[in-house]
């Protein structure tokens, strides 16, 4: 028996990351995406979405993978995975018309035999209202990290699958495709595969609650979370992949989706899910960090300061600015004049009356009165505390995510803010020490 | 938090101020006066809100083009009959507004209406009063908010300090009348509960800020920094020189359940960015010098 042909319907992150993977595995796989254009530059390698190795993967695949955007190109698939990304709304609210029109579209060339998976990200319920054969219909955890996409997709730590019966045994081409990943494969009910999905993001955005409460109140005690994190992560209970850095609140849509659905399941049961709104609540104080410090040294006592920003993406080896944290700022800071840099995404993105494009990192440091650093890029790490100094006109630096050497920021005469430790004051000539 | 239905301030056709006498409402009047908005000031004089007809005598007054800023009460509002008055004059403003459509409410309330346990407070805590005076506000919001079409905000501020307050409550209202008359400055045990003192200034500015924007919604008047009663007594005792002092006294009660309270001004900032807020030693010097 040949081994099975796997299709991938909706080409965005999810899709795209997860056909490679496929490929890689050494299945032929089918892309399919309604939008032409899409496909087009897919054929022709240009990949729509910044994912470190994705490109590399798709090429060395190429002979594998086929794309189409002929719908009827489907029928010859063993195994089809239902994978775009489910736009969400500024409430975390998903909008499900694209898939269920995509799974309309899908369903209608689904061979007699072939089997259907939903991969996205859908509410507890929504397979199980599906139309389709319940022998032939799963509902597949996905569990996309941006910036990993390719490493969790091609290494996953387990699968877990969504059925209308666990106790029947998968069909053969699904499961072959499965057991080729070499981890535990978990069948459960739909329902309880579709809360596992929100479960799981319930945990790490726990986990990073927790960091951010406790880096909060390290500032303002003189403990330094830094310190205190891996300490925590030798804890087995714990575990040395926790999720401890703080940061400028949940970001991306995904968290921020899954907690959207808790709230509403507890609205429609009863659930008490106080734990939950604790989570957003923290996650809304925390974003605006950078604008309180931002205000308590610099807008406090300049009147038309100039603020370099450095990182519009949510998160650094993504083009994503999804609940970007930046973003968030920016909009704040209206009044005054900012000068911005990210490797990838456009300065315009930002959409601020008085911005400026600058070319690096150090360039946005020129003439500013305060450099903030909202997404850790690794090429910021390469600034240096003394040319900082030189350029900036203030003495300001904040650097929620730690990504330059606060001491050396300090010895250069700036003071650095940083999430989860006092600020460090530099002393510079003329004032007292602080 | 507040929505701008000017996104940039406008300057209101005019301003009715119901409670203009007052020590928060005088200084809302100075500062629509000095920024050169028209304001129809309403006293107790002009409008007794407790008098027999007092809805009639406001509804003639409120032009449809009016802003109005509610102000008056009786305040603090310690017992139940305290309680009823405001309700009643409460009451009085609604029919007023029920029948007479305007333009802009702005409403004068207080932290008060905050549970005791929310900290930090941001204008997204819970609003569940544990006190006569912030139930007091808590309806006369829902009561205003119930009676008018007209977008209205909430003003909230914490402890009011100023050279003009007439109520001289425990901390620097107080402590610079002892000062002044060369007394004590005298602190419950060891003062160490810390709250937020808004300069009534600040206030006044940030109800002409709302006015101009037509905002609606919540703002709490609060600096975003709670010192304790310790140290603003020290802060005073310091500014009359070394002829202050300093002394603890007794509680006159038990500790305060609620020894800290802290809030969180992002809402504030995010609303009118340019704004800055008088630290606590800069206003004290203000209320000092009665500027």
């Amino acid at each position: 028996m040949s081994a099975p042909v796997i299709g991938f319907a909706g080409m965005t992150h999810l899709g795209i990351n997860s056909a490679a993977a496929c490929a890689a595995r050494g299945f032929r796989t089918l892309c399919y995406d309604p939008d032409g254009r899409v496909i087009d530059g897919l054929a022709a390698g240009s990949v729509p979405v910044v994912e470190p190795g994705l490109p590399e993967l798709l090429y060395k695949n190429a002979g594998r993978i086929r794309f189409s955007a002929q719908a009827r190109d489907l029928a010859a698939c063993d195994v089809i995975y239902i994978a775009p990304d489910v736009p969400t709304d500024e409430h975390g609210g998903s909008d499900l018309s694209g898939i269920e029109a995509l799974i309309a579209a899908v369903a209608a060339q689904l061979g007699a035999q072939a089997v259907l998976v939903v991969l996205c990200q859908v509410p507890p319920g929504f397979t199980r209202r599906l139309l389709l054969p319940a022998e032939r219909l799963f509902y597949q955890v996905e569990t996309l990290v941006f910036g990993r996409a390719v490493e969790r997709a091609l290494q996953p730590e387990r699968i877990i699958v969504g059925c209308a019966d666990p106790a029947r045994e998968l069909p053969a081409a699904y499961r072959e495709f499965l057991e080729v990943f070499g981890c535990p494969v978990l069948p459960m009910r739909y329902e309880s595969a579709e809360l596992a999905k929100i479960a799981i993001n319930c945990c790490l955005v726990a986990s990073v609650t927790v960091a951010n409460t406790l880096a909060e109140l390290s500032e303002g005690i003189g403990a330094d979370w830094s310190e205190i994190a891996p300490a925590l992560k030798l804890d087995r209970r714990i575990g040395q992949h926790a999720y401890l850095a703080p940061g400028l609140g949940l970001a991306g849509g995904n968290l921020e989706r899954d907690l959207a659905t808790v709230l509403r399941l507890s609205g429609e049961t009863g659930a008490d899910v106080a734990l939950v709104r604790a989570f957003v609540h923290n996650s809304h104080h925390r974003r605006d960090w950078a604008l309180r410090t931002l205000h308590a040294e610099v807008f406090s006592v300049s009147s038309d300061p100039v603020i370099g920003v450095l990182g519009l993406a949510y998160k650094e080896d993504t083009h994503s600015t999804k609940n970007s944290p930046a973003l968030a700022l920016i909009r704040h800071l209206a009044p005054w004049r900012i000068r911005i840099h990210d490797p990838v995404v456009p300065a315009e993105a930002a959409r601020h009356p008085r911005t400026i494009a600058c070319g690096s990192a150090l360039e946005t440091a020129a003439g500013a009165d305060a450099l903030v650093i909202m997404t850790p890029w690794a090429q910021f790490r390469e600034l240096k505390a003394r040319e900082v100094a030189h350029a900036l006109r203030g003495h300001t630096v904040i650097d929620p995510y730690r990504v330059l050497n606060g001491a050396a920021i300090a010895a250069a005469g700036l003071d650095y803010f940083t999430l989860g430790a006092a600020p460090l004051r530099g002393t510079r000539q003329g004032e007292p020490h602080a | 938090m507040l929505e701008h239905l000017n996104a940039e301030p406008v300057k209101p056709a005019r301003v009715v101020i119901i409670g203009a006498g007052g020590f928060v409402g005088g200084a809302i009047r100075r500062k629509l006066d000095s920024a050169g908005v028209t304001v129809l000031a309403l006293t107790r004089k002009e409008l007794d809100l407790l008098s027999d007809g007092a809805e009639g005598r406001l509804a003639q007054m409120l032009q449809p083009t009016d802003s109005v800023a509610m102000v008056s009460a009786v305040a603090p509002v310690k017992t139940v009959p305290m309680l009823m008055q405001n309700l009643r004059m409460g009451d009085a403003v609604c029919a007023a507004l029920a029948g007479k459509p305007v333009s802009h409410l702005v409403y004068i309330s207080s932290d008060a209406v905050y549970a005791d346990d929310a900290n930090p407070v941001t204008e997204a805590s819970y609003c569940a009063p544990s006190t006569l005076h912030g139930m007091m506000h808590a309806a006369r919001e829902l009561m205003l908010k119930s009676a008018t079409t007209a977008p209205v905000a909430m003003l909230r501020p914490t402890l009011i300090y100023g050279a003009a307050d007439p109520h001289n409550g425990y901390g620097p209202n107080r402590f610079r009348r002892q000062a002044e008359k060369g007394e004590p400055i005298t602190i419950f045990g060891e003062g160490e509960e810390r709250r937020d003192h808004v300069l009534v200034d600040d206030v006044a500015t940030l109800a002409l800020l709302m006015l101009e924007h037509r905002s609606r919604g919540a703002l709490n008047a609060v600096t975003g920094v709670s010192t304790s009663f310790r140290d603003v007594a020290h802060m005073v005792a310091r500014q009359y020189g070394k002829g202050a002092t300093v002394a603890r006294i007794p509680r006159p009660g038990p500790r305060p359940h609620l020894l800290h309270r802290f809030f969180d001004i992002t809402d504030c900032l995010k609303a009118f960015p340019g704004f800055r807020l008088t630290g606590l030693a800069q206003g004290l010097e203000i209320a000092r010098r009665g500027i």
